[in-house]
């Protein structure tokens, strides 16, 4: 196994319990959520059936079937809490992920940084430990939807049930629909702004390392420019030129000034990591 | 052999190596004195590329540092290097997956030579412990150089004996040491050359044993001159 791989490894073994207690809290708070507000409806329902029956059972109609859909809709707090802890956890480890290895009494960066294979490695591992996190949180939520689907249809009588599709589901969850992009364009935009925004506070965080007290000052000014140009990329193009050129022609100019930013993170902040940086 | 030539270094205003010279041969024990705050670690770093320099240059058998630096050069500094969470199981298990110069057998002959428990967290160590695991990090490498920053500093009289015992073994035999120290009693029949620093410069550097034959003075003689003026 090459040595960036291995990096990748001790990378994500460091973080393997956070990542166990975060898959841990979503599925807790989200299965606790759907079955509470599934036996809730289930019991209002019943007693609104045998009021019916007591009053006239043949004046109200019948309550519509239960959906996993409808579900989904109504549990939206308790859904997107552990989304967001999830979310919140990540961001914070964006930057742990650097000054762990500086901290404490142990300075593990000496050792890193004294690997005999080329420090951009380094970099890479990291940057790709965070999206792997990122991807891997995802991915446990498709499948735990499908957990969830199946434990709402072993909750809710066949009878009072409807069968519904997972994507409706997404459809009816905001914080789903973020989440998982129907379409190629929204994933660039919201995966591709995410992976942008990591390599810019990469780039930051390393000019701070690199040159302490005067690098807190480049890396914000750094930070700030970024996301200046990002920004004035994206408002121009949405507003100021949206009538002289065609969606697709902005879509690539948002796309080349993202790719731009990126590019000038990834090398300044593989250079600063060779050269500049200090233990 | 490794080179240091007229390195410079500065920390904002602060001028802290001033265009230190000097070489550390293999198969020698060099040791690098001064006062707290003379450069001492700072040249080790810079040797190591662990801090950036200003000017000046560093050549390791004629060539400058590049990755394969760290598989030639070994850097044991003042505190242990890995995660406080692992074992020492774990720590000797990185080692053999990282470094191709890493022999094994020493390790294990190492680790019970200071009698070392795998199982210990490192993060669980005494002090005088963790100080010799630290140097086992080191050893257990096949390097060519090995470079030691203040390796007594605030450990015990037995575990200064046990690591003093080490140079005197043939797990140093033939390799070129660099160590810094300010507490020079321990090691002054051990070492072979001295350079000396003040204040970012090198003032004095000598053949330790040409020193006793030729003017009859100890290191410590040389430190009083140099350092009392």
């Amino acid at each position: 196994m090459n040595r960036y791989l291995k990096l990748v490894h001790m990378e994500v073994h460091r973080f393997r319990w956070v990542l166990a207690a975060l898959m841990g809290l979503t599925a807790i708070l989200q299965i606790s959520s759907l079955l509470w507000i599934v036996k809730r409806e289930l019991k209002l329902r019943a007693e609104q059936k045998l009021r019916d029956l007591v009053a006239d059972s043949f004046s109200v109609p019948p309550p519509e079937n239960l959906t996993f859909e409808w579900a989904m809709y109504n549990m939206q707090f308790w859904f997107i809490l552990p989304i967001l802890i999830s979310i919140s956890v990540l961001v914070v480890y964006i930057l742990l992920i650097w000054y762990r290895d500086w901290l404490g009494r142990s300075t593990f960066i000496y050792r890193l940084l004294m690997l005999p294979s080329a420090r951009c490695q380094l970099y890479w591992a990291k940057i790709t430990a965070i999206l792997l996190f990122v991807f891997v949180m995802i991915s446990y939520q498709l499948a735990l939807l499908s957990v969830e689907h199946f434990i709402f249809n072993l909750a809710v009588p066949a009878d009072s049930r409807e069968e519904s599709h997972i994507v409706d589901a997404i459809k009816a969850n905001p914080a789903l629909n973020t989440l998982i992009p129907r379409r190629f364009e929204q994933f660039l935009y919201s995966y591709g702004l995410g992976t942008l925004a990591v390599l810019v506070i990469f780039t930051t965080l390393l000019f701070e390392r690199s040159y302490r007290r005067v690098g807190i000052l480049y890396g914000l000014l750094y930070l700030a420019g970024c996301s200046l140009v990002v920004f004035l990329a994206i408002s121009t193009t949405t507003s100021g030129l949206r009538g002289y050129l065609y969606p697709g022609e902005l879509f690539v100019i948002i796309i080349a000034v993202c790719i731009a930013v990126a590019i000038a993170s990834i090398w300044l902040g593989l250079r600063l990591i060779k050269r500049k940086i200090s233990v | 052999m490794i080179e240091v030539a007229d390195i410079r270094k500065r920390y904002l205003l602060r001028q802290v190596l001033k265009g230190v010279s000097f070489t550390a041969e293999k198969g020698q024990i060099t040791c690098l004195i001064g006062v707290n705050g003379a450069g001492k670690s700072t040249v080790l770093k810079a040797i190591m590329g662990l801090t950036p320099i200003g000017g000046g240059a560093i050549r390791i058998d004629g060539r400058p540092p590049g990755p394969d630096l760290y598989e030639k050069v070994t850097f044991v500094p003042d505190h242990l290097t890995m995660p406080a969470g692992m074992r020492l199981s774990e720590a000797l298990t990185f080692m053999e997956d990282f470094y191709d110069s890493w022999n094994k057998e020493r390790a294990r002959d190492l680790m019970q030579f200071f009698s070392l428990e795998h199982s210990e967290r490192i993060g669980s160590l005494s002090k005088g412990t963790a100080a010799k695991f630290n140097l086992l990090l080191g050893l257990g490498q096949d390097s060519n150089y090995i470079l030691l920053d203040e390796p007594f500093s605030g450990i015990d009289l037995f575990s200064r004996e046990t690591i003093t015992e080490v140079f005197t073994s043939d797990l140093i035999d033939g390799r070129g040491v660099l160590l810094t120290t300010h507490e020079i009693g321990e090691m002054e029949h051990l070492i072979d050359k001295a350079v000396m620093l003040r204040d970012g410069i090198v003032t004095r550097s000598f053949d330790v044993e040409d020193m006793r034959s030729g003017e009859g003075k100890s290191v410590i003689d040389v430190m009083r001159e140099v350092y009392r003026g």
